[in-house]
């Protein structure tokens, strides 16, 4: 990897590092377990739309990994591992389908698929059926809060210089 | 087909499935509560690690009461009975979300401590299709 590469990468994960950190300082707005804006997600919309999905994944587990090191218990790891790379998975594939064009619904569908994977998780963790009532909840939330992000990351990214 | 018209047609599909999914989970969240017409009320059942530990109907309850649930790592949840709902009211765990989603008087969403792996769910007590195998412990 050049060493450019490698500095801008590096700094992209600094930063959803910080975003990651300020977020989870903040107080949940609705104590609903799964609920978050999920700000950091700006930074991997940034780099699909900018660079490629592989910088993208790269930087979100760094980002995963790095988190879970400094401020998150073994179990929270899990959950964004779950709910990070299958959202990942979901927007690489919708960033190809709309040829980078219209980020919020990139953002909304990442939004949709990294509540599903988290819940999948806090069922299988829980082995509670009971928990799946969630879910309405979890599919709007998730649709919302992706909405913001996605257009938070198309309006970003559209005015940050090509990174390398 | 040209690119401009297939990126349409794969918008318009995105924009359809997130539009169905958005509009169901408004329904089920708007739908009234199951069970609110069942006179009998509800029994709160009690969770952890997938186990029925408590079942209480809460409408035998006449007055507040408290006790402690603990799992097997020695997390510990202290919850409150009162007539008619339930809820956690205060938590090892670091989040505390559980304590902050207060007291639950219907079926809609059920209080879970994730950490503590410690979900509590009311059921209309006319519902017995739903209920699992008999709990371990019976509270009265």
């Amino acid at each position: 990897m050049p060493i450019k590469k490698l500095t801008v990468l590096a700094l992209f994960t600094t930063l959803s590092l910080a975003i990651y950190a300020v977020e989870s300082a903040i107080p949940p707005l609705v104590p609903i377990p799964g609920f978050k804006l999920g700000l950091a997600n700006i930074i991997s919309l940034i780099l699909l739309r900018n660079t490629s999905a592989k910088d993208a994944f790269l930087v979100l587990i760094a980002r995963i990994l790095l988190s879970a090191l400094l401020f998150g218990q073994a179990l929270s790891l899990l959950y964004s591992l779950a709910g990070g790379i299958l959202s990942l998975l979901v927007m690489a594939l919708v960033t190809k389908l709309l040829h980078k064009k219209m980020f919020f619904l990139t953002g909304a569908l990442g939004g949709l698929a990294h509540n599903m994977g988290q819940l999948v998780i806090a069922l299988i963790v829980t082995s509670t059926p009971g928990v799946a009532a969630y879910l309405p909840f979890l599919v709007l939330s998730g649709i919302l809060t992706g909405l913001f992000t996605g257009l938070c990351g198309e309006y970003a990214g559209r005015y940050l210089p090509k990174p390398y | 087909m040209s690119t401009k018209q297939k990126d349409k047609k794969a918008a318009i599909i995105i924009s359809a499935i997130l539009i169905l999914s958005a509009s169901l989970s408004l329904l089920c969240l708007l739908l009234p509560d199951r069970g609110s017409n069942a006179g009998d009320g509800y029994a709160a059942q009690i969770y952890q690690d997938g186990r029925l530990l408590y079942s209480i109907p809460l409408h035998d309850i006449s007055e507040s009461r408290t006790f402690t649930v603990e799992n097997a790592e020695g997390g510990v949840n202290e919850i409150e009975v009162r007539p008619g709902s339930i809820g956690i009211i205060s938590a090892d765990c670091p989040d505390k979300i559980c304590v902050r989603q207060g007291f639950i008087t219907d079926t809609k969403l059920p209080i879970t401590c994730l950490p503590n792996r410690l979900v509590i769910l009311l059921r209309p007590l006319s519902d017995k299709a739903g209920d699992p195998p008999a709990p371990d412990v019976y509270t009265y």
